[in-house]
């Protein structure tokens, strides 16, 4: 017993010198380690006569916690008391790779989410396609402005009898006629993500671009429809509160025709900005694209009874949203392979 | 006359590209009476017609900027626009109606036809022009115009020139019909014949311009057989009107607009006139303009008619009656709209309507006759007027597609390495898809093999590319500078030419780093853990090639699809003891990495080797062996690895 308190003694002693962890770790094994101090005692039960055992065990196992709580506190001493040698704990971690995406990745992936959870579906059409896809199917025939060398990237091949020249397609609309005939009956909900091509190179076009086109073929699609949809993505994709409204236009593919815009990013739709004339947008609203009922020749290209069936679509551009969304507004960064662009994504 | 090249495009795709004018406030206000004011004007009509992009007020008049969409040509102009308010602004509770209609009041019998001159017509082909009219004037003073005038088109961003060019852009502007004037005498005979120009006859424009013509343009020729005028887009230099004009020719016309376009675009002449024509206008309202255009030439160019009305036209517009039911406004905008509303909307818009029961019979106006067609059209002019901000929002009710697998995949794959790489500390690039000829060359590549832009723009894009690599070391070498240590990757489609097919596009992964060989394969090498492509097949890993310290390799994106599996083959914990050993070897030509491996995978017992260190060519490895039945003694596994 005597034995006991001693060590007891001596711990606090020992560990009242103690100044950094590798002593105290030290007196831990002294004390707790399997050939320890405390673990000589637990060996030495055997020594001790049988109606003391019970007791001796109580106490070798107090004393066994006791140490244990007074290390742990000590430990934790140690931690916050400053060492000798400077810690400057404001030096930065240790570096990791973080990499970045393109920009466009990112937006791709939250717009193909975004209409996921409507039940629309991503597809994959070609990118080189024929003159048909790309314009008959759209009601957009020969001679039509559009199909003009001066609108539209050909490519030097013999030209398909029966689907024309061979086109890097100028918008995703080719997807269109290539969904209905892929679905062969409604309902159709496509979001077709792809890079475009347009023979312009300036300071507001590359000659390579991306747009996603919505299409929704079904009984009974309306205008509602599509303005619900189209309300759904601008909150969901600029945020909440993001309003829409469609003004007249005119496409070929579609009938009526609409564009679309949304309450600007930046003065939320009031075109005023700290008392000034907010001066990215017109009057409060950002043009976002084209959209309309599919038009009737559009469906029946595409086996489907306009008579039973109806649709809308939309296609917009994903450099505009992004330029809309985060102000990114010079597009020739998008293309160039700068990495100071790249890495700030 | 001068005519302002303005950038006009054209509306196709989802893209637009569309003309503007400028008109102003008090100019409209001669054509429409109205309440409104014009902030209310351009909100109203940009919601339900025409866009005007801003209204700015200078002096005691404001300026309207509008957006004219490419099938509405017939509201390019002040009537056009007076006719949509007509229609638009009582929908918002507004006063509106026109002051007088020009195409009911202005008729060529208020012009009093003289005589004395006369021009002779022939034209070859009636498709070339549907309808040609023209007057002669005598005693003509150039001089400035009226202030009202020149105000007005200074307003509209239209130069001032002098009273007849001034008279004619503003008649274009308050019509949407391009006039032209000629210098009488200068026209050889005195006589016209319309036709189709040869490819490579030449004409000098009126801004002093050779034009080379590539055939079957609209032209005219006067009697000494020279072309006088260039149809539809400008007319010749050799009869332009200048200061010591003494007779003109007013001319107004409509055109076959596929021809025009075609002339506008090959020969890159985009003229007003031209977008103008291009479009196809109407020939009802050229009576209208020549009339008015006749008493501004009296008024203010002092000109006396010596002429009678030269009027050509042949195929009068007839109208047409589209039958529409109420079912189809209904299910197609989604609210019952009330028959009165739809015929109230398209009587406003110039549209006359029978109905009997529940179908309506609607006549086409003729400034409407190429853009109304089928009954959608007359579903978009009632919804437009009635207006889109007044139908619901309603997202369709759900339906089920499934996405085919091959397409799930593609996407999911592509995002989850793409964002694998990022973490592990590349940057993602996105490059054209076309590439240069020399870029395939230097590589090398045979450029045959390539696709090729029969137009493209720029030498620099070209071919379609059939890997990713030459790109990516361009951006290796365009970023040196800008990075110390650059690491790049892509993921694209490149394209394979078929044989009378279209190309064969598949994805392909590309990466590119400036550092060393074992960084870019041991990136390699963690795509394929993570997509544990490895576990199963081997696949083997990409060529790397390697180019003034840049290294490369690409990968076919399908193949990782086709190979992937979601974790590698299960192994049960094994809980016998390990005995690691190290051991290092002098690695030569015949002693690789590779041999030593294959030797020691020979041991039952192995079960996986690491790389210790590597100093000189002294390769250190360590060696794992173990058995899944029992515990093996460190002699046993010595013995393993003295066999190799």
């Amino acid at each position: 017993m005597v034995n006991l308190d001693d060590t007891n003694k001596e711990f606090h002693n020992e560990l009242k010198n103690i100044s950094n962890n590798d002593e105290l770790t030290n007196l831990q094994i002294k004390y707790l380690g399997r050939n320890g101090i405390i673990n000589d005692f637990l060996k030495k039960i055997n020594d001790i006569p049988t109606e003391e055992k019970k007791e001796y065990g109580k106490k070798v196992n107090e004393l066994k916690n006791s140490f244990l709580r007074l290390i742990e506190v000590k430990r934790k001493e140690l931690s916050e008391k400053k060492s000798d040698k400077f810690f400057d704990s404001t030096l930065p971690g240790k570096t990791f790779p973080i990499g970045s995406l393109h920009i466009v990745s990112f937006a791709i992936e939250e717009i193909t989410k975004i209409f996921e959870k409507i039940g629309f579906i991503r597809v994959s059409y070609p990118e080189v396609d024929w003159e048909y896809s790309a314009f008959e199917a759209l009601n957009m025939p020969k001679g039509h402005p559009a199909r003009d060398d001066f609108e539209t990237s050909y490519i030097d091949f013999p030209e398909n009898l029966k689907f024309g020249k061979m086109v890097l397609t100028p918008h995703t609309s080719n997807g269109q006629n290539r969904e209905m005939k892929r679905v062969g009956k409604p309902p159709i909900r496509m979001i077709n993500i792809s890079k475009c091509y347009r023979p312009n190179w300036d300071a507001t076009h590359t000659p390579m671009f991306f747009q996603f086109e919505g299409l929704c073929v079904d009984l009974d699609i309306n205008i509602t429809n599509l303005k619900g949809t189209l309300d759904y993505f601008a909150e969901k994709y600029f945020g909440k509160g993001t309003k829409t409204r469609l003004r007249p236009h005119h496409f070929q593919f579609t009938e009526p025709s609409f564009e679309v815009d949304v309450t600007c990013t930046v003065c939320k739709g009031t075109s005023k900005v700290n008392e000034n004339k907010c001066k990215v947008c017109k009057s409060g609203w950002l043009e976002l694209g084209g959209t309309g009922m599919v038009h009737p020749n559009v469906l029946t290209e595409g086996g489907i009874d306009p008579k039973k069936f109806s649709g809308w679509a939309f296609g917009f551009g994903i450099e505009r949203v992004i330029m809309m969304k985060y102000g990114l507004d010079d597009i020739r960064n998008y293309y160039s392979g700068d990495i100071r662009f790249l890495e700030q994504f | 006359m001068i005519l302002e090249i303005i950038t006009a495009e054209i509306s196709d795709s989802w893209n637009n590209f569309n003309m503007n004018i400028k008109i102003t406030h008090n100019w409209l206000l001669d054509y429409l009476e109205t309440n409104a004011n014009p902030d209310e004007i351009r909100e109203y009509l940009s919601l339900c017609g025409p866009s005007i992009e801003s209204v700015e007020k200078i002096g005691n008049d404001y300026i309207y900027d509008i957006e004219i969409i490419s099938n509405r040509i017939d509201y390019a102009s002040v009537l056009g626009i007076a006719q949509e308010a007509v229609a638009i602004l009582p929908m918002f509770g507004k006063k509106a109606k026109l002051k007088s209609n020009p195409l009911k009041d202005l008729k060529f019998s208020k012009i009093k036809e003289g005589k004395g001159y006369d021009l002779k017509v022939e034209i070859r082909n009636p498709d070339l022009v549907s309808r040609f009219t023209a007057i002669i004037y005598d005693e003509i003073v150039i001089k400035d115009s009226p202030d009202f005038i020149k105000d007005r088109l200074a307003k509209a961003g239209v130069k001032i020139i002098n009273n007849v060019v001034d008279v004619s852009n503003y008649l274009m502007l308050t019509f949407g019909q391009p006039i032209h004037m000629f210098d009488y005498d200068k026209i050889i005979d005195h006589r016209m014949i319309v036709r189709e120009s040869k490819k490579g006859e030449k004409l000098v424009t009126l801004d002093e311009k050779e034009i080379t013509l590539p055939g079957g343009d609209v032209v005219i020729e006067d009697g000494s057989g020279k072309l006088i005028d260039l149809c539809g887009i400008m007319g010749g230099l050799n009869s332009a009107i200048t200061s010591k004009t003494k007779r003109v020719l007013l001319f107004v016309q409509t055109y076959n607009k596929s021809k025009i376009r075609k002339t506008t675009m090959t020969t890159g002449q985009r003229t007003i006139a031209a977008t103008f024509f291009e479009k196809g206008l109407d020939e009802e309202r050229v009576e209208a303009t020549t009339v008015t255009a006749s008493e501004l030439i009296e008024k203010y160019c002092q000109g006396k008619i010596v002429s009678k009305i030269q009027d050509i036209y042949p195929e009068k517009y007839q109208g047409k009656v589209i039958e529409i039911n109420q079912e189809k406004f209904d299910r197609l905008i989604g609210i019952k709209i009330d028959p009165k509303t739809i015929i109230t909307i398209l009587t406003n818009l110039g549209f006359s309507v029978d109905k009997k029961a529940e179908k309506y019979f609607v006549a086409v106006p003729s400034h409407r006759k190429y853009d109304i067609t089928i009954q959608e059209d007359l579903v978009e002019e009632v919804a437009r007027i009635y207006g889109y901000h007044n139908i619901p929002s309603l997202l369709q009710p759900p339906a089920y597609v499934e996405q085919p697998k091959e397409m799930e995949n593609l996407f999911v794959f592509q995002n989850r390495i793409k964002t694998f790489l990022k973490h592990l500390g590349l940057n993602e690039v996105i490059n054209y898809s076309m590439i240069s000829k020399k870029m395939i060359e230097d590589w090398p590549l045979n450029i045959k093999d390539h696709l090729r832009l029969s137009n493209t723009i720029s030498e620099e894009i070209e071919y379609m590319r059939k890997t990713l690599l030459p790109s990516l070391y361009k951006n290796i070498k365009e970023n040196t500078g800008k990075k110390e240590t650059l690491r790049l990757f892509e993921i694209a489609k490149i394209y394979i030419p078929r044989k009378n097919d279209l190309p064969q596009e598949n994805y392909n992964l590309g990466i590119a780093v400036n550092t060393d060989y074992f960084e870019l394969k041991g990136i390699i090498e963690a795509v394929y853990k993570e997509l544990n492509v490895g576990s199963i097949n081997k696949l083997p890993l990409p060529k790397i090639t390697e180019k003034n310290n840049v290294f490369m390799a690409e990968i076919d994106f399908q193949q990782l699809i086709d190979n992937y599996k979601q974790f590698p083959k299960y192994q049960p914990i094994n809980p016998f003891a390990v005995i690691k050993l190290d051991k290092t070897f002098e690695l030569g030509p015949k002693m690789t990495y590779e041999v030593i491996r294959s030797l020691a995978e020979q041991s039952k017992l192995m079960q996986k080797i690491e790389v210790v260190t590597l100093y000189e060519n002294k390769l250190t490895l360590r060696f794992y062996y173990s058995s899944t039945s029992r515990n093996i003694t460190e002699e046993e596994a010595k013995k393993e690895l003295e066999k190799i």
